[in-house]
């Protein structure tokens, strides 16, 4: 039966570009009709050097559709690569050449061929949306771009995280991720973000191994890295936000890769006793406000919604109403990921629901016992129910439109503190009104 | 690392020529010889494989990835049939509705990361629909895939006029990739002049008369009753045609980028050759 899914909380596969424009001086070059992806050209701010919405497009017209559009797509390559100057052109595709069968990969391989750095990634609308579509991305990446070698440097990790531009705060994030890498005295290794690019690339088969902090987007990326390069993975299964799950996070790691204990450990010691400083002097306006009932609901995808409920339950003693994951996780996920959430400080259980419909999420948040005053974290969606339900509302997920994001985090010790300032200012807010 | 080589072969012709019916009927043969081969039907009707399964039962890709998503297991769409042949069947939708070109993609694309093409196989074939109208039922015939076609045809003018406009599509994917014609195989619709107007047909094209298939009604015979000639008058001289059909494939060594004619060079050859006799 059909559905309308009113309120979307992501794009379709072809979205995914926003994964190939966050590379540094890597292009995306569509093959899809006229303005499949003029929506999407919002990424990280509007203007600079190939911003969002400047990218080749093979504008396949009617006549394309029925006679093919290989020609078109020969010469907007054979163009772009005059035209534009990248390190990596990376051909998507839209629905109209999958449906009519364009021999994309045929026309991609001539161009490597005589030498010419592009490669080609199916994402066509109809096949999923774009957090499927950034996986595939990536493994076009490592089947076409990567070559095996023998050279393994050691202490080299590649971070893979957030799926860029759909998670508002992917530059901050990745920034603050490898900062906690190198603080272990490892070295990071990523791709997305000013001055990476295609050498950052280029390492990734010579990690020691690959992180991937995400509870399921990526995970067929690093299994393939292991195939291809026999580089092995640790999956921690969120981002850390606060002390407590930021500390857990620096262990594992250190378990993982077999550092000196008491390094790791002494890591731990010196981010907690700045944490602690800030967050002991707070605790007063966390316990004793009058305004919130501490109860939260967050609406976001699986990433988020769990790293945050984390967050909140563990660090800051915060209690979990349902929380709900918008993402469209594939079902063979779903279970594991629940488990997940029971897994909280003080025998606490979150009950968790796979939702992307907006009225049904919005609804069931209204109708259940609310605890008045409680904590909305969502997307921009969110704020109306927020308000009618007198609650407090912060935007963590795409889409965000009451404040500007440009390299802000919530991961880490001082993300916490971060997300800890937003509530705070959100409780201040509702005390002047 | 594969051991022998796998020959992918994919076969075209004009709709109802006898494509499903000589495929199935020279892998029989094959089969015979000792070879291992899967048969990829690549047509919505999915009717390619009945001979050799003894029937029309068989549960199509593209029906079971719409029941029950990506994560299906290669022994619920491969059947074994006559010989041992691995049988497969694409699917597609219903005539008049959807997109069958998309589905021979998705098709095809599901059964290479099932792996179906496994080291111990000598041949594949793709027994593809007789009107290659989009871009998708080239999809057998990319890199990669099917290194040789095969076009059947007959005496009869459209039959041949559709083999020209095919050649057209193989020659465009022939320039470009690896892929090559090695032959026409006529299934005789006792045309007046059949074999020498198909061998100058052929020669036209700048190949082969691989094969001329004369007609019999014990084909229809077996295939009333679901079976190949082979298997159903094993001793027949028709089963002994298909055998030397499957001999000349196995031993085929012409492969050619086509040239394919002018409506009007074919209408001369026609005339030469053939009905004006």
């Amino acid at each position: 039966m059909a559905r309308i899914t009113e309120q979307p909380r992501f794009k379709c596969a072809l979205g995914a570009m926003q994964t190939v424009q966050s590379i540094d001086r890597v292009v995306p070059i569509l093959h899809s009709s006229p303005g499949c992806s003029q929506k999407l050209g919002e990424g990280i701010g509007t203007s600079g050097y190939y911003s969002s919405h400047i990218f080749p497009n093979s504008n396949l017209g009617e006549s394309d559709v029925v006679f093919g559009g290989e020609k078109k797509l020969q010469s907007t390559i054979r163009n772009a690569l005059r035209v534009i100057d990248a390190d990596l052109y990376v051909v998507l595709t839209g629905c109209a050449p999958e449906i009519v069968g364009d021999d994309v990969e045929e026309i991609v391989n001539k161009f490597r061929e005589e030498g010419y750095p592009v490669v080609v990634a199916p994402t066509p609308g109809f096949k999923g949306n774009n957090y499927l579509g950034h996986e595939w991305i990536l493994d076009s990446l490592i089947k076409q771009y990567l070559t095996k070698t023998d050279i393994k440097t050691k202490g080299l990790v590649n971070i893979w995280a957030d799926v860029p531009i759909q998670d508002p705060f992917w530059a901050g994030n990745y920034r603050e991720l490898e900062n906690l890498i190198s603080q272990l005295g490892l070295i990071p290794n990523t791709i997305f973000g000013v001055g990476r690019g295609i050498d950052n690339l280029k390492k990734i088969p010579q990690a020691e191994f690959n992180l991937l902090v995400s509870p399921w987007i990526g995970l067929g990326n690093v299994k393939l890295l292991e195939e291809k390069f026999g580089t092995p993975y640790l999956h921690y299964k969120h981002l850390p936000i606060g002390a407590v799950e930021t500390s857990k996070f620096l262990l594992k790691i250190g378990e993982f890769a077999k550092l000196n204990k008491e390094l790791v450990e002494k890591v731990v010691r010196d981010n907690e006793k700045e944490y602690y400083y800030y967050l002991e002097r707070f605790a007063n306006s966390i316990a004793e406000n009058r305004i919130s009932t501490k109860r939260f609901a967050i609406v976001g995808d699986a990433q988020y919604t769990l790293a945050i409920t984390k967050f909140l339950t563990n660090d800051l003693g915060y209690i979990p109403l349902k929380q709900y994951i918008t993402d469209d996780t594939p079902l063979k996920h779903r279970e594991q990921i629940k488990k997940y959430f029971k897994d909280l400080n003080d025998g606490i259980e979150a009950e968790v629901i796979f939702e992307t419909d907006g009225y049904v999420i919005q609804e069931s948040i209204k109708n259940d016992d609310h605890y008045d005053y409680p904590v909305i974290i969502g997307s921009f969606w969110e704020k109306s129910l927020a308000d009618s339900i007198k609650g407090l509302f912060i935007s963590v997920a795409w889409p965000i439109r009451d404040r500007a994001v440009i390299n802000g985090t919530f991961v880490g010790y001082t993300g916490g503190l971060s997300l800890l300032e937003d509530i705070l200012t959100q409780q201040y807010d509702k005390q002047l009104s | 690392m594969r051991e022998k080589k796998l020959r992918q072969i994919a076969i075209y012709g004009k709709g109802g020529i006898g494509k499903s019916t000589t495929t199935q009927n020279l892998t029989a043969g094959l089969t015979e010889f000792g070879k291992k081969v899967l048969v990829v039907g690549c047509d919505p009707k999915a009717d390619s494989t009945r001979l050799l399964l003894g029937g029309l039962a068989q549960r199509t890709v593209l029906d079971t990835l719409r029941e029950e998503g990506e994560d299906i297991d290669l022994t619920e769409v491969v059947k074994l049939g006559f010989g041992n042949t691995k049988c497969v069947e694409s699917g597609g939708p219903e005539p008049g509705v959807g997109c069958a070109g998309r589905g021979i993609i998705t098709s095809i694309g599901l059964l290479e990361r099932l792996g179906a093409y496994t080291d111990d196989l000598d041949y594949v074939f793709y027994d593809v629909l007789g009107d290659v109208v989009c871009g998708g039922f080239a999809m057998p015939i990319r890199e990669g895939k099917a290194q040789e076609i095969y076009i059947v045809a007959s005496g009869e003018m459209m039959a041949l006029y559709a083999a020209n406009n095919i050649a057209k599509g193989i020659a465009k994917y022939a320039r470009k990739g690896t892929v090559r014609l090695g032959g026409i195989i006529c299934n005789s619709r006792n045309v007046d002049g059949e074999l020498e107007l198909l061998e100058a047909f052929a020669k036209e094209l700048g190949t082969q008369l691989i094969y001329f298939v004369p007609r019999d009604n014990v084909v229809q015979r077996a295939e009333i009753r679901k079976k190949t000639v082979i298997e159903f008058e094993s001793e027949s001289i028709q089963a002994n045609e298909y055998r030397a059909l499957a001999k000349s494939i196995e031993e085929n060594q012409l492969f050619v980028i086509p040239k394919p004619m002018t409506q009007d060079r074919l209408e001369e050859i026609l005339f030469e050759f053939g009905l004006a006799i």
